[in-house]
């Protein structure tokens, strides 16, 4: 009896609820365009999706391993372009070597921030927003300021084929990258502690975790994989793009919060998150079967945004309860007036 | 033996010598700064003088009001272009009521949307920057829907106002500094300005005291808002009309305007005057490397470098680091 309460408690935790249950809502919506657009589902779908996964997810878990450890790294887009342009440049002759010139650098550049993020122990978010706009820069000196387009066609038809009907080596890798940081954090300390800096980041310090190494090293991850992102988007779409706007960061975002991390760190799940990247690639691909527009889609997005945001507002529930408590008050004020009378009598 | 001294002297002598080394990067900044411009042709005219204070307006009104979101603690809006945007689009659809009636307009609906928000982050702690960031999308989303995808066309001749230029100077830039003035005294010398810092210094402290703080950050954001509309209105009378294109990237390019300024970004400490002073050297900077031939990837990188750096010295002269 106990047993199965506590576990009942766990699976209704807000980390597990909410990847599957965003996850499911968006299925749902997929699996009904018939109904309600009468589009046919074709595999197709799934080969689209999932190559919207490979560039979303790796930013998506770019910046929610950063949330998790209570950080927020704006930086992820300025990584993307900058990766995609150094991809493009280092991967005329082997793709192989653009790809990991892209990773490899961003990676340095990220440890670079973390290790001043982590020594100065300054706010993340406003030193990413300053790196964003200088790597932005760096993007377009690099790229000698023009839209770099890919002519190693080779490997932009290689990493976009299909296999086995649903994939493509560009999806297999995302997924691949995905499942290695998943058995990491689920198997090795790495994952309890990078919760453990999101928690309390004092608390760890103290118990012992070596606070400014994984920082460092969790800029860099998060760098890398922006940049392996960047890359693979480039050679799929045979061209580096300088700016890719601010639309990866919201998604990223919604991914995030949808993959039931809070915002304030220290909660989530790597699974989870993985969920609400693929939740968030289906319901652009359930935008892209039903032709709905761009507009549209952004409003759908802003106000999904919009709610989460305040659903996992930290003071929404206490508020909600001095509210509740006001109101009950005052329901019993009369009968509180007479108690002290009937005492009297 | 160097290992040995640093660790006699700890943590103290490290933050120092930190301090030491952003006073000097500054000073050698500064330096650089003045024999660039003293060295390059044409920069110390009038003209110029007159292209950067133009060039840095329409973002420092904007940043003028960010200021307020940065003060109270609420960090930065990322729905800043989108609020402009929609401040542009407004002002141009009611010209037909008058210059000023377009631009209250304008200014009210900016303040609105962007109170709305203020409201929700002060009242239930809600993170700002994800929350601005899709308040700023359903935004663009609206517009771009509410103007049928074309450019917003002024419905009557009064926006040429706007780009006037009494004295020589464009209107804008007028603008600007009575706005940092203005916002300077609202600061530093009324309740309410007092208020908004203190909160931005320790929200505890400012709730013990008894402050509605969600209804002074409504009140901040409101500001903001305000002023995003009124560099949109700029911006739309700038290029005769308004179209989502119009966004580009006055988000960060506001944002680091407010941080170049040396405002901390979390809050309790900065100025208007630091913001303009920020907008002021942004726009000098871009201005000389423009008329030194560099192109738009080394001034956009330059401007991220200099973000980084002040952001670094301002938290490090706060005194607050190594406090987390």
């Amino acid at each position: 009896m106990n047993t199965a309460r506590r576990t009942a408690a766990r699976w209704l935790r807000p980390e597990t609820v909410v990847p599957i249950t965003s996850f499911a809502v968006v299925l749902a919506a997929y699996l009904l365009t018939p109904v309600y657009h009468g589009h046919e589902l074709v595999d197709f779908d799934v080969y689209n999706t999932l190559q919207g996964f490979a560039s979303l997810g790796l930013i998506a878990l770019a910046l929610g391993l950063t949330i998790l450890a209570g950080e927020f790294d704006v930086s992820v887009l300025g990584m993307q372009a900058l990766g995609g342009v150094l991809a493009v440049k280092a991967g005329a002759d082997s793709g192989l070597v653009g790809i990991l010139a892209a990773t490899a650098g961003c990676a340095f550049l990220g440890a670079l921030q973390g290790g001043v993020i982590a020594r100065l122990r300054v706010q993340s978010m406003s030193v990413t927003i300053g790196t964003y706009i200088a790597l932005l820069g760096l993007a377009n000196v690099v790229a000698g300021n023009e839209t770099l387009t890919f002519a190693n066609t080779d490997a932009s038809i290689w990493i976009n084929q299909t296999v086995a009907g649903l994939f493509s080596p560009r999806s297999l890798i995302a997924l691949g990258v995905f499942a290695l940081v998943l058995v990491v954090c689920a198997t090795t300390r790495i994952g309890p502690e990078l919760r453990a800096l999101g928690g309390d980041r004092r608390a760890s310090r103290v118990v012992g975790v070596p606070v400014d190494r994984r920082l460092t090293a969790l800029f860099g991850v998060s760098g890398a994989l922006a940049g392996l992102a960047g890359a693979m988007l480039a050679y799929s779409n045979a061209s580096a793009s300088l700016n890719p706007g601010l639309q990866p960061l919201v998604l990223a975002a919604a991914a995030a919060v949808l993959g039931g991390l809070s915002l304030r760190g220290g909660r989530g799940a790597i699974w989870g998150l993985l969920l609400g990247a693929l939740a968030v690639s289906l319901l652009e691909q359930v935008f892209n079967v039903t032709a709905l527009p761009a507009s549209s889609a952004q409003i759908v997005f802003g106000s999904l945004l919009l709610v989460v945001v305040v659903v996992d507002a930290p003071d929404l529930r206490s508020s909600l309860a001095r509210l509740q408590a006001r109101r009950a008050s005052a329901r019993s004020a009369p009968s509180a007036q007479v108690k002290p009378k009937a005492a009297g009598g | 033996m160097r290992v040995a001294t640093w660790q006699r002297f700890g943590p103290l002598a490290e933050w120092r010598s930190l301090r030491g080394l952003f006073t000097g990067l500054a000073a050698l900044g500064l330096v650089v700064l003045v024999v660039l411009a003293l060295t390059t042709d044409r920069f110390l005219s009038v003209e110029n003088i007159k292209a950067i204070l133009s060039s840095a307006s329409i973002v420092g009104i904007m940043a003028l009001g960010l200021t307020f979101i940065t003060l109270i603690g609420s960090l930065v809006s990322l729905a800043i272009a989108a609020t402009a945007v929609m401040g542009a689009m407004v002002f141009l659809v009611e010209l037909n009521l008058g210059l000023v009636p377009a631009l209250a307009i304008s200014m009210a609906a900016g303040a609105a949307v962007t109170a709305l928000q203020g409201l929700i982050i002060g009242a239930w702690g809600a993170n700002p920057v994800i929350l601005t960031i899709g308040a700023g999308f359903l935004l663009s989303g609206i517009t771009t829907k509410a103007s049928g995808g074309v450019i917003v066309q002024p419905t009557g001749g009064s926006w040429e106002t706007l780009n006037s230029t009494p004295l020589g100077v464009p209107l804008g830039v007028y603008v600007m500094v009575a706005l940092a003035l203005l916002y300077q005294f609202v600061l530093k010398r009324t309740v309410l300005g007092r208020r908004v810092i203190l909160i931005g210094e320790n929200r505890d402290a400012a709730r013990a005291a008894g402050m509605r703080i969600p209804r002074i950050t409504a009140i901040a954001f409101a500001i903001a808002g305000a002023s995003f509309a009124l560099g949109g209105a700029f911006l739309g009378a700038f290029n005769k009309g308004a179209s989502a294109q119009l966004e580009g990237t006055a988000t960060f390019d506001v944002i680091a305007a407010v941080l170049v300024g040396g405002t901390l970004i979390s809050g309790g400490r900065g100025s208007a005057l630091r913001t303009l002073a920020g907008a002021i050297v942004i726009a000098t900077i871009s201005d000389l490397l423009l008329l030194r031939g560099f192109d738009t990837g080394a001034q956009i990188l330059l401007k991220g470098v200099l973000v980084v750096v002040v952001v670094l010295a301002t938290w490090v002269a706060s005194g607050r680091e190594g406090t987390a």
